[in-house]
């Protein structure tokens, strides 16, 4: 069987969005830390996965926050790929793209990256103490890294920047091997 | 600036308890895709073939969060695609009035219902899968074949009517 041609997989998807018959639209895309699956809902990006988490698992995810009719289309998120890939490789300043935190049912923990999203751009790092005191709850520490291990659109919303106060890098839900590459990346890995 | 609009998560984006746990869609083109298009081929000839998938699947597309549950969802994409070839060969038909009407493969021809439904005319067959196999309700069954949800109701309701005048004569 010859596979399905990527012309009609293309015009599918975009006649989906057109239609507004999709609840999310996803695609997979290669950069310098590993492949991604990036999944965007009517209202912004609301899911960004490493190459280690299951697709499967990703994308069920989302469909059972969002909705079940995700399509696929790298033309429709042309403008995300392009800012992730140029973000990745150095290039531009900020990784300026909307952010819908749908997939966050906690409250707190949504408040939590929103601020971290809002606040904290490149080339600055915060401490989980601070990141909570920014959020209203400076004993918080623990709930923001909770807030953090569980992001589900790293990158975006900053979490790499995230440290904890006695020194070090400290944990990352993408694997420290990749918080320090971004943190590097923005020239503010700490000695 | 980064936007945040959805502050509480809307109650109509997410699906309701009761309806079923479906697959992301796009699970289904990627398993499915490629032996539906050999489907399509068999039934429109290599010319056609993927245009009428690409409307069938946006057809199912806009029928599947109606669906009331998962179970044999490559069937119903089957059945979906069939009646699209359906359609777009009657289409063209209007244009080329020399075609003859596809010959169509029923999948799924071995139950009683499959029995009961065969002496029936195809479009009468596959309203009533839809409605009753699928268990679509008549918007559900009018995306599918891509008509109104009155249409969808006279459909199938013709379809009863003949299947019972059949049986009682």
């Amino acid at each position: 069987m010859t596979p399905l041609p990527d012309s009609l997989l293309d015009s599918l998807a975009s006649a989906a969005v057109r239609e507004g018959l999709a609840d999310a639209v996803f695609t997979r895309l290669d950069t310098p830390i590993g492949r991604l699956l990036v999944v965007q809902g009517p209202r912004g990006l609301v899911r960004i996965g490493f190459a280690e988490e299951p697709e499967d698992a990703v994308l069920a995810q989302v469909a059972g926050r969002l909705g079940p009719r995700l399509v696929a289309s790298d033309r429709e998120l042309g403008p995300v790929r392009d800012a992730l890939s140029a973000y990745l490789e150095g290039e531009g300043d900020r990784l300026d793209l909307p952010v819908d935190l749908e997939m966050v049912a906690a409250p707190f923990r949504r408040h939590v990256l929103e601020t971290l999203h809002r606040e904290v751009g490149r080339g600055e790092v915060v401490t989980y103490g601070a990141l909570a005191e920014r959020s209203g709850n400076p004993r918080a520490a623990r709930a923001v890294g909770t807030a953090c291990a569980r992001n589900p659109v790293p990158l975006v919303v900053p979490c790499h920047r995230v440290l904890p106060g006695s020194g070090g890098i400290g944990a990352y839900g993408g694997g420290v091997a990749r918080k320090r590459v971004l943190l590097a990346l923005e020239g503010a890995l700490p000695d | 600036m980064p936007r945040y609009t959805g502050v509480t998560p809307s109650a109509s984006l997410r699906s309701s308890p009761a309806s079923p746990r479906l697959p992301p869609f796009w699970s289904l083109v990627e398993a499915h895709g490629e032996e539906l298009l050999a489907h399509a081929r068999r039934l429109s000839g290599p010319d056609h073939a993927e245009d009428v998938l690409q409307d069938a699947l946006l057809r199912a597309l806009r029928a599947y969060p109606r669906l009331r549950h998962a179970d044999h969802l490559r069937a119903w994409l089957y059945r979906v695609t069939t009646t699209t070839a359906i359609d777009a060969h009657r289409s063209r038909r209007r244009e080329l009035p020399v075609e003859e009407v596809p010959a169509v493969a029923v999948e799924d021809d071995r139950d009683d219902f499959e029995a009961l439904i065969a002496p029936l005319p195809e479009t009468s067959r596959v309203a009533l899968r839809l409605r009753f196999v699928d268990d679509l309700d008549y918007e559900g069954v009018a995306d599918a074949l891509g008509c109104s949800p009155v249409a969808a109701r006279q459909r199938v309701s013709t379809a009863v009517r003949s299947l019972r005048e059949r049986h009682l004569a």
